[in-house]
């Protein structure tokens, strides 16, 4: 092989090598080589996490542009967006940032905002909007675990044998095993039961499965129906009938509402009240004849003489006989 | 044991002062561009195809191992990620070294260490052509010139074997973009500057080990095989243990 051929072939290797290199660190530092077409924004948020330099744009999770750079502003952090040439991006679409997997590693989130609202204008900005961080979320949940403990300590405090007297479960274990040939015996009639009402016996076999009895209860049903109707009017017009009373209409209503009457009334029983204890003790003309033995003996004979006297007087003349009545009495 | 530590000592001394004498006759450089030029073409054009071949399948086996791995997960995605870095900062360099030593540090020592037996290195001393400058400069050189661009290759290739596999494997599916996306996502320029410092150091290594247990050949013939197995020994070691130190300094 002459030397020219030689040369000619390292100074290929090399000039391919270098063009490897170039193309290889231009890719890696997002430089000039894979640098695409388009315009870009800015996008400003408190912080920008994970967020680097050839992190993905995604408009609804569809690519959109990358990052170009990130930078620091007044008391805000800055990522500058290179939005591929043609995609439009509404006014009011708000950019946060998301995490891209847990391996780490994040990119930019646009919504879509509304139509008919303008797009961002090459150099223009997005509204933004900042997202919980893993680290933010992982800070929370360390208080929920806490939380979560007091919660479980306090039911294994209920259930479990945390105070040495046995727990809500212990005592279950104990019911039921101290239990257990009363629980056999009661799931045995129960099992003995339901067959019978399977099979159609008994009173709820029979109603369950015949449908005469089925048709009598129906009936039995409409009746009590029937009867609950009545015993509605009925309850209506007594309301009707008790409405009355309160009214003071009646004798009833009266006898209950109105004064005067009830005073007479107590005047009257007094009277009477009076009246008979006269006659118990013998007062007055009916008291003694009412107590008096000599009384009575008395007046028998004098009816006994008026009797002889009146027959004795049937033969005489009414004058007579009034004259020797008299003349008897007094 | 004596015997050993003498030696070891013996062979790093005598390395450093080969290295020092050929860099002392740098300026006589342009006097040796021709023999840089010849090195260069048998260090690396003619190493390509298996370089392309070696780092090819190393990177396809990486894909399809992880891919089995994280088929399960899900995660295919970060098939690109993990290929991409350990091509870039471990293996690509890694293993150009190891063709490098293979192939062109065997074939410097058997070349040096004939010259050596058959006293052609003493004719040349007798010449007042030191063989530092003759011999080794433009070895040394060509190493440092090509060495980078030799491992860029076998990165790049080692990469697209990766994608072939995440395209073409039923259960990995990943399509070109997604697999060069996530090899982006992690990847820095800085990562891949790590492999190729690497690379060089290797490259440098391995030529200084090939040709200093080549000239401090002693003996007949025989001497030449037992020269050759002990500078490949010596260079696969020195490359993996220098890969440690070098990623730690790096890191």
């Amino acid at each position: 092989m002459n030397n020219a051929q030689m040369s000619a072939r390292v100074g290929f290797f090399f000039l391919i090598g270098c063009a490897l290199l170039w193309i290889t660190y231009e890719a890696l530092n997002g430089g000039s080589f894979s640098r695409q077409q388009g315009y870009t924004v800015v996008a400003r948020f408190n912080t920008l996490k994970e967020l680097k330099p050839g992190d993905d744009v995604r408009q609804a999770g569809v690519r959109i542009g990358t990052v170009e750079s990130t930078r620091l502003g007044a008391g805000h952090a800055e990522a500058v967006i290179l939005l591929n040439e043609g995609t439009l991006v509404a006014q009011d679409a708000t950019a946060t940032i998301a995490m891209a997997g847990l391996l780490g590693g994040g990119y930019i989130a646009l919504d879509f905002g509304t139509t008919g609202s303008g797009t961002v204008a090459p150099g223009g900005q997005l509204r933004t909007r900042e997202s919980a961080d893993i680290n933010t979320l992982l800070a929370d949940l360390g208080g929920l675990t806490g939380d979560i403990k007091n919660a479980i300590s306090g039911i294994s405090g209920v259930t479990g044998a945390a105070n040495g007297q046995g727990g809500l479960f212990q005592k279950l274990d104990t019911l039921v095993t101290t239990n257990s040939e009363n629980l056999t015996r009661t799931i045995d009639n129960l099992n003995a039961i339901t067959t019978e009402i399977r099979s159609g016996r008994g009173t709820i076999g029979r109603l369950i499965n015949d449908p005469q009895a089925h048709d009598e209860l129906l009936a039995a049903l409409a009746e009590i129906r029937a009867a609950a109707g009545e015993a509605r009017t009925f309850v209506v017009d007594t309301r009707g009938l008790v409405d009355q009373v309160k009214s003071g209409q009646g004798t009833l209503g009266t006898l209950l509402y109105d004064q005067a009457t009830a005073d007479n009334l107590k005047l009257t029983v007094a009277n009477f009240r009076d009246l008979s204890t006269k006659l118990n003790s013998g007062q007055g003309t009916l008291g003694k004849l009412l107590t008096d033995e000599q009384l009575y003996r008395d007046v028998q004979g004098v009816v006994r003489k008026a009797d002889r006297a009146l027959d004795g007087m049937s033969d005489q003349g009414p004058i007579s006989a009034v004259g020797a009545a008299a003349g008897a009495l007094f | 044991m004596k015997r050993i530590v003498t030696d070891t000592c013996d062979g790093i001394g005598s390395g450093l002062i080969l290295a020092y004498r050929s860099f002392a006759s740098l300026p006589t450089a342009p006097r040796i561009l021709k023999r840089v030029v010849e090195q260069a073409y048998l260090g690396s054009y003619t190493s390509l195809p298996i370089v392309v071949i070696l780092c090819f399948f190393i990177g396809a086996v990486l894909a399809l191992q992880t891919g089995i791995s994280v088929a399960n997960l899900n995660m295919q995605a970060i098939i690109g990620t993990l290929v991409g870095e350990s091509m870039t900062r471990e293996l690509g360099p890694v293993m150009v070294a190891i063709i490098l030593a293979g192939r062109v540090g065997s074939a410097t020592t058997a070349e040096l260490a004939s010259m050596r037996v058959y006293q052609e290195v003493d004719a040349l001393v007798t010449m007042n052509i030191p063989p530092e400058r003759f011999l080794v400069l433009p070895r040394l050189l060509a190493v440092l010139l090509f060495m980078p661009f030799l491992a860029m290759t076998g990165i790049v290739i080692g990469w697209l074997g990766g994608m072939v596999v995440c395209q073409f494997v039923q259960f990995i599916d990943v399509p070109p973009e997604v697999y060069f996306r996530s090899l982006k996502q992690f990847l820095s320029a800085a990562d891949l500057t790590h492999g190729l410092i690497k690379a060089e150091i290797f490259g440098f290594v391995i030529i200084l080990t090939a040709c200093n247990t080549g000239l401090r050949t002693r003996g007949g013939p025989r001497e030449i095989g037992a020269s050759v197995t002990r500078s490949v020994v010596l260079s696969l070691v020195l490359i993996l243990v220098l890969d440690y130190f070098i990623t730690k300094v790096l890191a």
